[in-house]
């Protein structure tokens, strides 16, 4: 028989940081979100801060952006990843490492250098983007600086800096599928494009639903890109739910609402992972 | 090789160029003087492979000092991230105790709280413990997520119960049995692991930019991002910044490759 007590040595390290760092914050953070914060003192204002926040009409945008950039990047990201991964998952191992490094490649350096060269690529006064823009007779475009680009622009770079990751992933799934479907699906004289529409792609639909959820994650907390490339200019025109948070919280030394939209922002993370939790638990049965 | 296929690659091939285009933009430009990095149409190499641009970030700025607070912060984090998650998965995995499956909840959940949404109340904490430009600030706070404990879990959870019993039989104790014969079983999953957590420290920003007050405590990641914001309008001293930053990730995902789709598959489902 187990000693009883030997079990709570192994996880209490994980489970004393997981309370220290993630559950008295995230209360404490449903707490401040109740407060208003002037100086030293703090006064209890109810939902205030909420009602407040859905008043503001930079925070209305910051939820309309945030939706755009979550709806456009997932399905940007499951299109383009399932697109590459069925054309190279059955060729030659040396060129499928290839092509998966090559969109990998983006990922590893992180969001913060791809920034950084996208804003040297798209300066309008002598970036390399504004230059080829130039000579195809396209003047004076300044995508980062007009408010109608400014949101597809950020989507782009967020975009080439994070597929990758859905590559990987569907290449492995691909990889890891019997042969024996795809021969059988040949045999009966179905083309390359109807086997990866009726077998490959229903098949991958796990990888799908996870790659969905952690990007819809992933999205709503993106914050360097913004910062490095816009600052959530032009006119507000990119502040997301997140920039609007760090704004709130670390500038205009508001956190009174900064904790409010964090309230918001963990109730919808946490609606959305909710199947992914499921699925997580049952690998434990 | 039908004509839909061939179409399709040809485009995927020529993509994957276009993806490398900016760290090859970012490389060479490392090695232009500013004149030419502004030059259009611009050269494809540069001319003379110009180092000014390097000898000045590292000498003036506390570059060495920046890439050996990454290097610190990454590492340190992924050690104790390891550490900390093999215990608990080992605990989960293979140990029975009162309220197993309760916490077990509590630590798969934390993998999908982003530590994003409650960073005010976080920022508290560590002022609290009086943390502010320190290296525990960097790391302590991000050992705290439930993701390497969900990957090793079930690596342990695939070892046999019938080697436990056996070395349970011979005397051992439990520690014993996880230090000495678990761990050697599970290296693979650790070795991915800790590689992953590297990156993910390496690259980490916001929470960074938030702990790092003194020029001297910053990242690599952040100095580099700061040197963006600087006034001094230097461009290529703000290229070389970035290829540094790049670099040493470059080169781990080179030598490590196959670690990083066993990483990126770890949290798929398998059903």
């Amino acid at each position: 028989m187990d000693n009883p007590y030997s079990g709570y040595a192994f996880i209490a390290p994980q489970v004393l940081l997981l309370l220290i760092f993630i559950v008295y914050p995230v209360l404490k953070g449903f707490k401040m979100s109740l407060y208003e914060v002037y100086g030293m003192d703090k006064y209890f204002v109810g939902l205030q801060n909420f009602i407040d926040l859905f008043q503001d009409p930079i925070f209305v945008k910051s939820i309309f952006n945030t939706i755009f950039f979550v709806v456009a990047i997932v399905v940007a990201t499951i299109v383009f990843a399932l697109f590459v991964a069925t054309t190279v998952y059955d060729k030659n191992p040396k060129y499928v490492s290839f092509i998966r490094g090559s969109y990998y490649l983006p990922v590893i350096v992180s969001m913060v250098v791809m920034s950084i060269i996208w804003n040297f690529l798209l300066n309008p006064s002598n970036g390399l983007i504004s230059y080829v823009l130039n000579t195809l007779g396209i003047e004076n475009v300044n995508l980062l600086g007009d408010t109608r680009t400014v949101m597809p622009v950020i989507i782009f770079v967020t975009f080439v800096g994070n597929v990758g990751q859905a590559i990987i992933l569907y290449i492995a799934a691909m990889i890891g599928l019997p042969a024996d479907l795809f021969e059988a699906a040949q045999l009966d004289g179905a083309t390359r494009w109807q086997r990866i529409r009726h077998i490959l792609v229903p098949l991958m639909r796990p990888t799908t639903i996870y790659l969905t959820i952690i990007n819809i994650i992933a999205v709503l907390k993106i914050f360097v890109v913004i910062q490095l490339l816009t600052g959530g200019g032009p006119n507000n025109a990119s502040v997301t739910m997140m920039y609007y948070l760090y704004q709130n919280a670390f500038i205009y030394n508001n956190t009174g609402a900064a904790s409010a939209i964090g309230v918001l922002m963990f109730v919808i993370a946490m609606l959305f992972s909710l199947p992914q939790l499921k699925t997580f638990l049952k690998s434990d049965k | 090789m039908e004509k839909f296929d061939l179409v399709t690659n040809i485009i995927v091939f020529f993509l994957a160029l276009c993806f490398l285009l900016p760290l090859f933009w970012l490389l060479t430009n490392t090695f232009k003087t500013s004149p030419e990095i502004y030059k259009m149409p611009p050269d494809i190499l540069p001319k003379k492979w110009f180092t000014g641009n390097l000898t000045e970030l590292f000498q003036g700025q506390p570059a060495f000092q920046w890439i050996w607070n990454s290097f610190v912060v990454s590492f340190l984090t992924s050690l104790f991230s390891v550490l900390i998650s093999a215990l608990a998965a080992y605990g989960f995995a293979k140990l029975h105790f009162r309220g197993r499956t309760v916490l077990f909840v509590l630590v798969i959940a934390s993998i999908m709280v982003p530590k994003e949404t409650f960073i005010v109340p976080l920022f508290d904490v560590i002022i609290g413990l009086n943390w502010i430009d320190t290296y525990q600030a960097m790391i302590v706070p991000n050992l705290a997520t439930g993701f390497g404990t969900f990957m090793l879990y079930s690596f342990f959870k695939d070892i046999p119960e019938s080697l436990r019993e056996s070395a349970k039989l011979d005397g051992a104790n439990e520690w014993t049995i996880f230090s000495k014969l678990m761990l050697p079983i599970v290296k693979p999953g650790i070795g991915a692991l800790f590689i992953l957590n590297f990156v993910t420290a390496w690259n980490d920003y916001l929470w960074q930019l938030l702990m790092a007050r003194s020029k001297e405590m910053k990242t690599l990641t952040i100095g580099v991002a700061s040197l963006q914001q600087d006034i001094n309008p230097n461009i290529g001293l703000r290229v070389a910044g970035a290829a540094v930053a790049a670099l040493p990730m470059l080169i781990i995902f080179i030598l490590f490759q196959r670690y990083f789709t066993k990483g990126a598959t770890a949290g798929a489902v398998k059903e």
